[in-house]
């Protein structure tokens, strides 16, 4: 199905929705679905809740109102910063200092190797394009990365880039996923804008930066999303390429954490809070963008 | 200076095609290559074996019965999540007031690593004084072991993966659903189909790609399952989660037996090249 079907089918879906105020799904009775939804919001809140009240909870009373359960574990009713104060004298700052850097570096240098290959994909014809595509970028989209990361291991060894900054960022760069994203927006983009820009003389790589850009605000939003979230969620390639103390992410530091002080349960979740929240705050005002950039290779 | 016009696709290819080459494409072949190969973290000395490494995970019953735990992980988890996911996509589909705010709550998890779930729901499912067991006791339940029980852990890991699971991929069934032009539901309608019969005939088969698409990706991306059993069980307790994932790492860099693990590995890359195989079985000819 072409992307104008969809978006025309879209446009006469809205405005049949306007005109009939029950559609098809509201076939469901409202209290029947709302009864569900809330349900399902317990599962999905009650945990962060108590786990981010507990994170400011002495630690003696981290399972005080869980266990028998009452309302007071959603809410940090005996409030301290102690658990984060400890936290940061651990050196936890150094972990999320470390996960920042490597998030924007990857939206930096990835987004700009993803984009320009993207490009290329969608707006050029050449030899061997459709062999690349599939073979380089499907191949590489299905194949799950952790599933060759000891291979991968073996490789960035060998460049002698085990604990280093190399060896957490490069191997992270270019994905397939992003590619692909860009590759169906610069598709999209109307050949005469570019034509005009190229008649005035302008390099490929002007008309990249000086026209194209511009107007490609969601597809950036979404791909530095995708892949600001996904660097600072990974976890796996972190933990066997960069185990030494100063190099650590927060995610492998909260790990860790687990073996090292299991038993000091707010810090625990000080540390998953603070990793948590940074995705959530990235998430929440980009909704469409990040859910049209996980969704948008599926349905194709 | 001009460059010339047929070489500029390629420059802009370059470094994002060469890094998917080198870190991505090349792996999967050595995966293949290094089973062949045994190789000691420790010593660093790496001498062909031919297929000693197969020999040796095919006779070892803790690799068959991290196969068996995946197996029967796998057939629970995904349908489970599927299922779920379609009836939470239909839900969050409803045009009722407030919609948007419970499509926005429901992104939470999707947003959240594995691992904090998995810590999270380690503490809540925590056999002496967690939140689900203080639940249970208001109930008048007696207190559940979960993952400290063989009959339990796996599906206490089912319910940490799905927690995540669930929302993220009736995000793709939302999207599906969202595709469907109400004027075919509608003359459905007026023909005299009743919601079920408009689902079962009409949606659902229009739903069958995405459908499709979510029962492989979610297969491959719970064949990994990997942080919450290094997190909560280490494989235990008596192997009752010892996926293969873990497997892999355990006899890699836990004992150094990097052949092994990448044999282990190559059996995984087999498998999930099966399942995609069968997906695109199953979608060819579509579009």
């Amino acid at each position: 199905m072409s992307e104008q079907t969809v978006a025309r089918q879209r446009a006469q879906g809205d405005a049949y929705a306007k005109k009939n105020a029950r559609p098809f799904t509201a076939y469901l009775q409202p209290s029947i679905v709302y009864i569900l939804l809330i349900i399902g919001v317990i599962i999905v809140v009650v945990p962060l809740m108590w786990a981010a009240a507990a994170s400011f909870t002495p630690n003696h009373k981290v399972f005080e109102y869980a266990y028998p359960f009452s309302w007071r574990a959603l809410f940090p009713v005996d409030f301290t910063m102690e658990a984060y104060d400890n936290l940061l004298e651990r050196g936890f700052g150094r972990a999320v200092g470390n996960s920042f850097f490597l998030a924007i570096a990857t939206v930096i240098i990835g987004g700009a190797a993803n984009a320009l290959a993207g490009f290329a994909f969608g707006r050029f014809e050449f030899r061997g394009k459709q062999f690349l595509f599939l073979s380089v970028i499907m191949l590489t989209f299905m194949v799950p990365v952790d599933l060759t990361a000891i291979p991968r291991y073996i490789l960035v060894n060998n460049f002698g880039w085990i604990n280093t900054w190399q060896g957490l960022l490069v191997p992270g760069l270019a994905n397939s996923l992003v590619i692909f994203l860009f590759r169906q927006f610069f598709a999209e983009i109307p050949q005469e804008l570019i034509d005009a820009a190229r008649v005035d003389g302008a390099s490929w790589l002007r008309v990249l930066v000086s026209i194209i850009m511009p107007i490609s605000k969601p597809v950036l939003v979404a791909a530095g999303l995708l892949m600001f979230i996904s660097q600072w969620n990974s976890f796996f390639w972190p933990l066997l390429i960069a185990p030494r103390q100063e190099m650590r992410v927060v995610q492998v530091e909260i790990s860790l954490a687990i073996g090292q002080y299991g038993t000091i349960w707010n810090e625990l979740l000080a540390g998953s809070m603070i990793a948590a929240i940074v995705p959530i705050l990235l998430v929440m005002p980009f909704q469409r963008y990040y859910v049209q950039a996980i969704t948008g290779t599926g349905l194709e | 200076m001009r460059l010339n016009r047929q070489l500029i696709p390629y420059l802009f290819l370059a470094p994002a095609l060469l890094l998917l080459i080198i870190f991505n494409l090349v792996p999967t072949i050595a995966t293949l290559v290094e089973s062949t190969f045994i190789l000691s973290l420790r010593s660093g000395e790496r001498v062909f074996a031919g297929f000693a490494n197969y020999n040796r995970i095919f006779n070892d019953p803790v690799f068959w019965k991290s196969l068996q735990v995946t197996i029967v992980f796998s057939l629970l988890v995904n349908p489970i999540q599927i299922f779920l996911a379609l009836c939470l996509s239909i839900l969050i589909n409803q045009k009722l007031p407030g919609i948007g705010v419970f499509r926005s709550i429901y992104l939470l998890p999707i947003a959240v690593s594995l691992n904090v779930t998995a810590i999270v729901w380690g503490l809540m499912l925590d056999q002496n004084s967690g939140m689900i067991n203080g639940i249970l006791t208001q109930w008048g339940i007696a207190r559940q072991p979960f993952l400290h029980s063989v009959d339990q852990a796996l599906w206490s890991i089912i319910v940490i993966a799905s927690w995540i699971g669930v929302p993220l991929w009736s995000l793709f069934i939302l999207a599906g659903l969202q595709n469907i032009p109400p004027p075919v539901l509608e003359a459905a309608k007026i023909d005299g189909a009743n919601s079920w019969q408009s689902f079962t005939k009409i949606t659902l088969p229009l739903l069958r790609r995405v459908l499709a698409f979510v029962l492989v990706a979610d297969t491959v991306a719970n064949f990994l399952m990997f942080a919450p059993i290094l997190l909560l069980t280490n494989g235990g307790p008596q192997l009752s989660t010892n996926l293969i994932m873990y497997e892999t790492y355990r006899r890699g860099f836990l004992y150094g037996d990097l052949g092994a693990s990448s044999a282990m590995l190559s059996v995984m890359l087999v498998i999930v090249f099966v399942i995609i195989g069968v997906e695109l079985y199953v979608l060819r000819g579509q579009d």
